[in-house]
């Protein structure tokens, strides 16, 4: 009998990925309600260093705030009021349907889609949590499969989850009908009653359309949606070489393949579908990031927040 | 390539024999874990046959060889599509002549115009030349076939343009007539002042082997100018009467200092001129005194002293009044309280442009009250039926825009016409108090209404709740600027005639929704009279060469097609004046709404009816990039359009192709006969070592 070591809840969190984008921010690029001061835009006028507007004085008001300068050039009383940041929620919400499953390879060193989704949320989660944001997680399937609100002090329990997200899905039997993402992502919306950042990781096989529409709940209450689609190399290049019997992850059901006659339109469709999901969330305002789980996260990592800062910064 | 027997190509048919041999091989089973068959399902059965095709290097050796074998007996030869170039013969000769504004400085326009006669002098009786001037754009300006006095002809009465400098477009047709031709010699003379600003190196053009290229060069590298390059109309609305203040901007490329004297003109007299000593090198800010605003649009000019090159000595533009838009809200016989004080008091505020907006009940309105207007707003009444509707349909077509609130009213009882004339099927309430309300979900930034709402922070509708909206199924060629979370449709649009219909599928006030409540609404709804009402920021000048659409321009059409607005002709034709005198027929919108602004000078549009100097005057200008007369080097055009070296100086030789070049080309049977029987051995020798590896 082999004795499993109990895996520590820090297991996800990669030394090597948050040493890399140590420096960087995850910051929303809508407004945000929170309560303590953090590094996003609040709706609210406060206390920060970014001048905001001019604004009259009105009785009552603090008359440190006024501007001397103005009132001596215009003869008139201005207070000037500044941008205020805050905190907000940060939520990873994870896909666990059966396909996620699909890439863990130990000879080759190769780790699932499931997996290298863990260590992201948990980058994400840990990073968040150092910029002071309420975290919390979800994992979904056909419905919302496990879920830990957002909070301040729910780092550790959201570690733990994403920690029995591997154990209960090696467990988890193939349940007939393919995973949306419709019916869970609109219980989850009705739930979070602030605007959030939402980080959406899954390998998104579903028609553009239902995922948008999806995706429209959670958007449309203002919340921030970065979408990151996870595909194994096999799943991109179709590298299979053997004619074979393949079985569908999702729903058992098998089909005889040729791969070396089918590779060519399987790819295009893939193209078209990242395409398609690339363009189509663009158009939602929503960010979109397609990792290939055989690049190590670090670097994808790294690359989409630099991207995403400068895009913030140029906007 | 053709064949001199081609019917030993049938041949080609044993191909299939390897490919059958190939195919006989069939494969273990074995079974692979697959995320999604999503893809995969979606690629027709066949490419999934169970048969796969073993060892490709030995099938292909053995079709190639079959295939080599049967092109063999076909006898195939070689023949070019084009004669080869030779140092004699026929020539295709193409002119490119720039007209651009640049080329009126000092003599270099008349010398052109002498080089372009040399280039066609010369010509023989079989030689073939095309005349093309080009300026933003290029035209071939000489008959196909034309003899080389009318060539001459055609040079003599060529005109400048306004328009700035583009070698690309020239260059492109020039491409296209050499590569069309049939003749052994081909040239491209090009005869330009070479601005640099006109080339990009981007530009992927390229000429078929063997064309020489030409260039005259009439630009120095040295260019002395003054420019008048921007004009600015600044606003004062602080006084009882809008005062304007014109500042013009000289720029002086030469490398001395010039003072010149800057002339405002105002309605065709001289009202201010002002001394300025412009820098070497560099620019000056003229700001003229301000005047008063005139009461219509008034042509206006600032000029400085004539020098070399005269066109962009003067800047024209115009001043016309702020015109507020005029909306007409039209509310039920007995409105709710405060109906439509939103929406009127929104409109009220702003002055960019501002809106005069009456208001009047369903029963109070006559056949006059929609002269003038540039929008009307149903709001939660019935269309109009009798004289007032036929008019207000007339008003519509001849370019004012409705904006239909349909509220709680019966739309299926609405008149045949008007359901006609809607963007949109209007459907059953939706009643969303039960999930505290719907939100705007969908949203065009693409559209005039959304684009201002496009970047962060300008306005975030996420915040507005809908209670209570209609159902509304777009008709064909209607479109969807907003749609709610549930996909219905929120604002529907559809052009009819030159106007336009919106609806908008919840209510203006508090009743159905707390959009009015919301900071976003003021200037969403300023977005929506202005896109309804066709304004458009009025500009007081154009650039030669710029097409205007005169579908969003409102502000220059409206006084010549509401005056129309009740006649029974809702085709609503203007007339556009060039300033050389020449007329064209434009409209507000269909066919002829987009006018392509050629001269420099005032355009003048107006009515058919309206007399000559009553209609609104336009300002175009010469491109301001032609004031830059940096000069490029003709070559760098040459390399880039040339792909041999050899090929760029000009009467190189190429290429002679003789008889026995002919008699070669035909002799490739024999290379296809003696691969084939190399390939045939090779794949002898493979197959004995595959049998032998595999038993």
């Amino acid at each position: 009998m082999t004795a499993v070591a109990p895996q520590q809840p820090t297991s996800f969190l990669d030394p090597s990925v948050l040493a890399r984008i140590g420096n960087l921010e995850l910051l929303a690029k809508v407004v945000v309600e929170g309560f303590i001061n953090g590094l996003h835009k609040s709706p609210h006028l406060g206390a920060s260093t970014d001048f905001a507007e001019h604004r009259a004085y009105m009785p009552g008001d603090d008359i440190r705030r006024i501007d001397w300068k103005l009132w001596a050039r215009s003869d008139r009383y201005y207070l000037k009021e500044f941008e205020a940041d805050t905190n907000t929620n940060f939520i990873a919400i994870v896909d666990v349907s059966p396909s996620m499953r699909f890439g863990a390879n130990a000879e080759e060193g190769r780790v699932s889609k499931l997996t290298y989704a863990c260590y992201l949320a948990a980058c994400l989660t840990y990073f968040s949590s150092l910029q002071r944001d309420r975290v919390g997680m979800a994992t979904i399937d056909h419905d919302i499969v496990d879920y830990v609100p957002p909070s301040a002090k729910h780092l550790r329990l959201v570690l733990h989850s994403l920690d029995r997200i591997e154990r209960s899905a090696r467990d988890a039997k193939v349940m007939p009908g393919k995973s949306t993402l419709q019916a869970p992502l609109r219980k989850l919306s009705e739930t979070l009653r602030r605007r959030s950042i939402v980080v959406l990781i899954s390998d998104f096989y579903e028609d553009p359309d239902e995922i948008i529409n999806a995706l429209s709940h959670v958007r449309g209450r203002g919340n921030d949606v970065i979408v990151f689609h996870l595909l194994d190399p096999r799943e991109i290049d179709f590298s299979y070489t053997e004619a074979s019997n393949f079985i569908d992850m999702e729903t058992g059901t098998k089909m005889p393949v040729i791969p070396e006659y089918l590779r060519q339109q399987y790819r295009e469709l893939v193209r078209e579908h990242t395409a398609s999901l690339q363009r189509r969330i663009g158009e939602t305002r929503a960010d979109y990031a397609l990792f290939d789980t055989s690049k190590p996260l670090d670097q994808a990592l790294f690359r989409y927040l630099v991207a995403r800062e400068r895009f913030n910064r140029v906007r | 390539m053709s064949f001199l027997a081609p019917a030993f190509l049938a041949g080609l048919a044993a191909i299939a024999v390897p490919v059958i041999i190939h195919l006989i091989h069939r494969e273990r089973k074995v079974v692979i874990e697959f995320p999604s068959f999503m893809f995969l399902e979606r690629i027709p059965y066949r490419s999934v046959r169970r048969q796969k095709i073993r060892h490709l290097l030995l099938l292909l050796l053995r079709c190639v060889a079959i295939a080599m074998l049967v092109a063999a007996f076909a006898r195939p030869f070689f023949q070019r599509r084009h004669a080869p170039i030779t140092g004699t013969g026929a020539r295709e000769i193409v002119v490119l002549l720039d007209r651009s504004a640049s080329m009126g400085y000092a003599d270099r326009w008349t010398k052109a115009k002498d080089a372009a006669k040399r280039a066609v002098s010369g010509l023989g009786a079989t030689d073939r030349a095309t005349l093309v001037l080009f300026a933003g754009d290029a035209m071939v300006a000489s008959e196909p076939m034309a003899r080389p006095d009318r060539i001459a002809a055609a040079i003599s009465a060529a005109k400048l343009s306004a328009e700035g400098t583009r070698y690309a477009p020239a260059l492109k047709l020039a491409s296209q007539i050499v590569s069309a031709s049939s003749l052994p010699r081909r040239e491209v003379v090009l005869i330009s002042d070479f601005q640099k600003i006109g080339w990009t190196s981007r530009n992927e053009i390229g000429f078929p082997q063997g064309t020489v290229i030409t260039p005259v060069d009439l630009g120095g590298p040295t260019a002395a100018d003054i420019a008048v390059s921007q004009v600015t109309t600044d606003r004062d609305s602080t006084g009882e009467r809008d005062r304007v203040t014109v500042a013009a901007r000289l720029v002086n490329t030469s490398s001395a200092p010039k003072t010149v004297s800057a002339v405002l003109s105002v309605g065709g007299r001289d009202a201010q001129t002002k001394s300025a000593a412009v820098p070497a090198r560099g620019a000056l800010q003229v700001a003229f005194t301000p005047i008063a605003v005139p009461s219509g649009a008034t042509k206006g000019s600032v000029r400085v002293t004539p020098d070399s090159l005269t066109q962009d000595d003067v800047l024209n533009f115009t001043i016309a009044p702020d015109e507020a838009v005029p909306v007409l809200v039209v509310e039920p016989t007995s409105p709710r309280q405060n109906q439509g004080l939103f929406l009127s008091r929104a409109l009220a505020i702003g002055d960019r442009p501002s809106f005069r907006v009456d208001q009047k009940t369903v029963a109070e309105l006559t056949p006059r009250d929609f002269d003038g207007r540039a929008v009307v707003v149903l709001d939660e009444v019935d269309p109009p039926g009798g004289e007032v509707g036929n008019r207000l349909r007339a008003a519509v077509k001849a370019g004012m825009g409705i904006l239909l609130v349909p509220g709680t009213n019966h739309a299926e009882t609405w008149s045949a016409e008007w359901r006609a004339l809607l963007p949109a099927t209007i459907g059953q309430t939706v009643d969303r108090t039960t999930d505290a309300g719907g939100t705007l979900s969908s949203l065009d930034y693409a559209h005039p209404i959304f684009e201002l709402f496009n970047a962060p922070r300008s306005g975030d509708f996420s915040t507005a709740r809908f209670l209570r909206y209609r159902t509304l199924v777009p008709s064909p060629g209607a479109t969807v600027s907003a749609r709610f979370d549930d996909g219905s449709p929120a604002l529907v649009e559809r052009a009819a005639g030159s106007g336009k219909v919106l609806i908008w599928a919840s209510s203006l006030d508090p009743y159905w929704t707390n959009l009015p409540l919301q900071p976003v609404f003021l200037p969403f709804v300023h977005q929506l009279g202005k896109h309804a009402g066709r304004y458009a920021d009025p500009r007081p000048w154009y650039v030669a060469g710029e097409v205007v659409d005169l579908s969003r321009h409102g502000e220059l059409t409206a006084p010549f097609t509401a005056a129309r607005a009740g006649s029974a002709d809702s085709a609503s034709e203007l007339r556009l004046q060039a300033p050389s005198g020449a007329r064209e027929r434009v409209t507000a919108s269909g066919p002829n709404h987009l006018v392509t602004l050629r001269e420099q000078g005032f355009y003048e549009l107006g009515g058919r009816d309206t007399p000559a100097g009553s209609g609104r005057p336009i300002a175009v200008n010469v491109d301001p990039a032609e004031s830059d007369l940096s000069h490029l080097d003709p070559q760098e055009i040459v390399v880039a359009v040339t792909s041999d070296d050899g090929l760029r100086q000009p009467g190189s030789d190429f290429n002679a192709a003789t008889p026995q070049d002919q008699e070669n080309r035909q002799k490739v049977w024999w290379y296809l006969l003696l691969g084939a029987l190399f390939l045939m051995a090779v794949e002898t020798a493979m197959s004995n070592r595959l049998s032998r590896v595999t038993s």
